[in-house]
């Protein structure tokens, strides 16, 4: 079976812990604990008839200016850029995030989803996507287990190409 | 030899490219997961993917790893280095150190998550606020259409109360009137005041900047409530410093008015001693100057609770004074805001049984002498005779009608009446008046419409029209004076302010 390296990356408490946690464990809390450094966790998934070991990075949450460190990425096959939708922060500048964490990693795509579905009415995210500048590979929510497998999925079959 | 404690903080590993220990090296941090010949991918599962993209000859570092031994997670930084044979992998545990960083984190994120809650709670309360203001405004609007309407009839009682006291009356009857009369002020005053208040809420109250001489507004006000003052057993006061220059630009109206409040008050609580009105200099400057208005009296006083409500709205109806004093309470607010928006500040000192002072402070722009004004002595309103004048009024309101054409006939003008525009529009073409006086809101056709045809009719093309109207501001006034009017007369109107309007006219022809 092949592995493969993958992260979770976007401000703090966007929910990249949850999501994982949601996808690995099938948990949830409502609790917040900021990741420290690095949590790897991981899970086998099937892509088509292959099975794969996602090795999931869990990378401590951004603020702002700050960058990953770059070595975080060495040997990534794939990276995942989660934004609250909630707080606009965590999305105004998406473009450039986003520009910035192909560039660390040197990966051309980037899932791009957003979490925290469950706070907005589909009114409200309808038009928030519409004002984001980039495409929004999934609209999830850790907290009612909404599209988390399918973001996974989606970064699985990225983390092949 | 390395200590045990430097020993057991780090260790060092040499695996193959495919991740298989080979050697430890030294250290003994937990060394127990660290068995040669097996994969370190257990133990350390972030080298996955990591390790087989290693460069070559490079030292490479990741900071805050998890490692869990002995079910412990140890937080470490990892040094990988890939020489052409094998990888060296050194392991720091910096459990301690991350403990700290969690801490500073957590706050971190906490206060964050805490600010964002309070920022979020705000924007509900600007919004709350913002409906707030909304139901303020309404009411404010409300109010003013409110005395705007009460405005009209109120006209109509004043004038005829006027009208028959004139009368020859029996005693009773005088009594009456009397009652009556007061009464009407009365309510006047309160239908003025509630419409003062809405429009300052509303932010509609307009001052005007005109020269003004503030000892001749004090010695009037004060001339005023002397002559009221029937029983004599309050002394009234006046001292006027002579530091003060005679004219300003100013609002003497509402100058007039925050001073009148304020002594009318004084009057209304004082039963035995003095009531002083008090006019000292503040500051003089090149361009402005500031004046203290002080009105002290040896009333009743107050205690320090009610002191402190006094320019509250409605204040009076807690002490339920106003059923003995009359008016609806608004007076101190009024006068607060008035002075307020003259860029003024109001204060009061009071103790109980012993007296109040109430201290204005108002800024005034100064009057810089170019040339004397010629003297424009006022017009002795109560002795000129307008005999001779023609005059055409149009009012849908037989009431106003009468009170208009009674004051004028008093002045020996020649009245013409009408109450509608249309029939007007007819005797405009047929006889010449010097002052055509015309209703706003009529039916049929408009005192605004009207005027638009002025320069259509056959005859009275120069003739002044006035505007007799309850739409009373600034804003109106301009208004009606672009459309053609001469001027403007709000209602409800004094036979004075009237007259004199139109003797301007008078001496024209
Ligand atoms: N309502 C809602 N809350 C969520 C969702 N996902 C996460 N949360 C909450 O958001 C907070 C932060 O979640 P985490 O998963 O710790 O966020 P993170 O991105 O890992 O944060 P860092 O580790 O600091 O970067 C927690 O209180 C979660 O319970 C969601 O889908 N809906
Ligand atoms: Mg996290």
């Amino acid at each position: 079976m092949i592995a493969k390296k993958v992260l979770l990356v976007g401000n703090f408490g966007v929910g990249k812990t949850s999501l994982i946690r949601r996808f690995v464990l099938s948990e949830f809390s409502e609790d917040y604990i900021s990741t420290i450094g690095v949590r790897v966790s991981s899970k086998i998934v099937k892509v088509g008839n292959e099975e794969i070991k996602l090795l999931i990075w869990d990378v401590a949450g951004t603020n702002d200016d700050e960058k990953i460190p770059k070595a975080y990425f060495l040997g990534a096959s794939a990276a995942m850029y989660v934004f609250d939708l909630s707080r606009e922060e965590t999305y105004v500048n998406l473009k450039n995030q986003i520009e910035v964490v192909q560039e660390l990693s040197g990966l051309k795509n980037i899932t791009v989803v957003g979490n925290k579905k469950d706070l907005l009415t589909s009114n409200e995210i309808d038009h928030l996507i519409k004002t984001i500048s980039v495409p929004v590979n999934l609209i999830t929510s850790a907290k009612e287990n909404e599209n988390v497998e399918d973001a996974f999925t989606i970064l699985a079959k990225q983390s092949l190409n | 030899m390395i200590p045990s404690k430097i020993d057991s903080v780090f260790i060092e590993i040499t695996t193959d490219f495919k991740g298989v220990i080979k050697r430890v090296n030294a250290g003994g941090f937990a060394e127990k997961e660290f068995i040669v010949n097996e994969s370190i991918f257990f133990v350390c599962p972030f080298l996955i993917g990591t390790l087989e993209a290693l460069p070559l000859d490079e030292f490479f570092s990741m900071e805050g790893m998890i490692i869990t031994s002995n079910s412990i997670e140890f937080n470490v930084d990892v040094e990988l280095f890939r020489s052409k044979k094998s990888i060296s992998v050194l392991i720091h545990d910096r459990t301690k150190v991350y403990r700290f960083v969690e801490q500073l984190n957590q706050s971190r994120n906490d206060v964050f998550f805490a600010k964002r809650e309070i920022s979020e709670k705000n924007k509900e309360l600007a919004r709350l606020r913002k409906v707030a203001d909304k139901a303020n405004e309404e009411k404010t609007r409300f109010l003013a259409m409110m005395s705007h309407e009460v405005r009209n009839p109120l006209t109509a009682i004043l004038g005829y109360t006027d009208m028959i006291s004139e009368e020859p009356l029996g005693d009773k009857a005088k009594e009456y009137i009397g009652y009556l009369t007061s009464a009407g002020e009365n309510l006047k005053v309160i239908v003025n005041d509630i419409l003062d208040l809405s429009r300052i809420e509303a932010g509609k109250l307009e001052l005007v900047s005109e020269e003004i001489n503030i000892k001749e507004i004090v010695n009037n006000c004060f001339v005023n409530y002397k002559n009221q003052q029937k029983d004599k057993v309050v002394v009234l006061d006046l001292v006027v410093s002579s530091a003060i220059s005679d004219i300003v630009f100013g609002d003497s109206v509402r100058v007039t008015q925050v001073l009148s409040n304020l002594l009318s008050n004084a009057l209304k609580f004082t039963k035995k001693g003095s009531v002083s009105l008090e006019v000292e200099l503040v500051y003089a400057g090149k361009k402005t100057t500031e004046i203290c208005f002080k009105i002290v009296d040896t009333g009743r006083g107050m205690t320090v609770e009610q002191t402190a409500k006094i320019f509250e709205e409605y204040q009076q109806n807690e002490l339920n004074d106003n059923r003995v004093f009359g008016g609806a309470g608004l007076g101190l607010s009024i006068v607060k805001r008035l002075v307020e928006a003259m860029n003024g500040t109001i204060s009061v000192f009071s103790e109980l049984n012993v007296g109040s002072t109430f201290s204005v402070e108002i800024p005034f722009k100064k009057y810089i002498e170019q040339q004397s004004k010629s003297g424009l002595s006022r017009i002795n309103l109560e002795k000129m005779s307008l005999k001779g004048m023609r005059i055409l009024i149009v009012d849908d309101d037989l009431l106003n009608q009468k009170i208009t054409s009674h004051f004028l006939k008093k002045k020996d003008v020649t009245v013409v009446v009408f109450n509608n525009g249309l029939e007007a529009l007819e005797e405009l073409d047929n006889q010449s008046f010097d002052v055509v006086l015309l209703d706003i809101n009529m039916p049929g056709i408009t005192g605004e419409e009207l005027i638009q045809r002025k320069s259509s009719f056959k005859k009275n093309n120069n003739t002044a029209f006035i505007a007799l109207t309850g739409n009373a501001t600034q804003k109106d006034r301009g208004n009606y004076l672009s459309l053609g009017f001469s001027d403007v007369i709000f209602k409800p109107f004094k036979s004075d302010e009237l007259i004199e309007k139109i003797s301007v006219f008078f001496n024209k022809f």
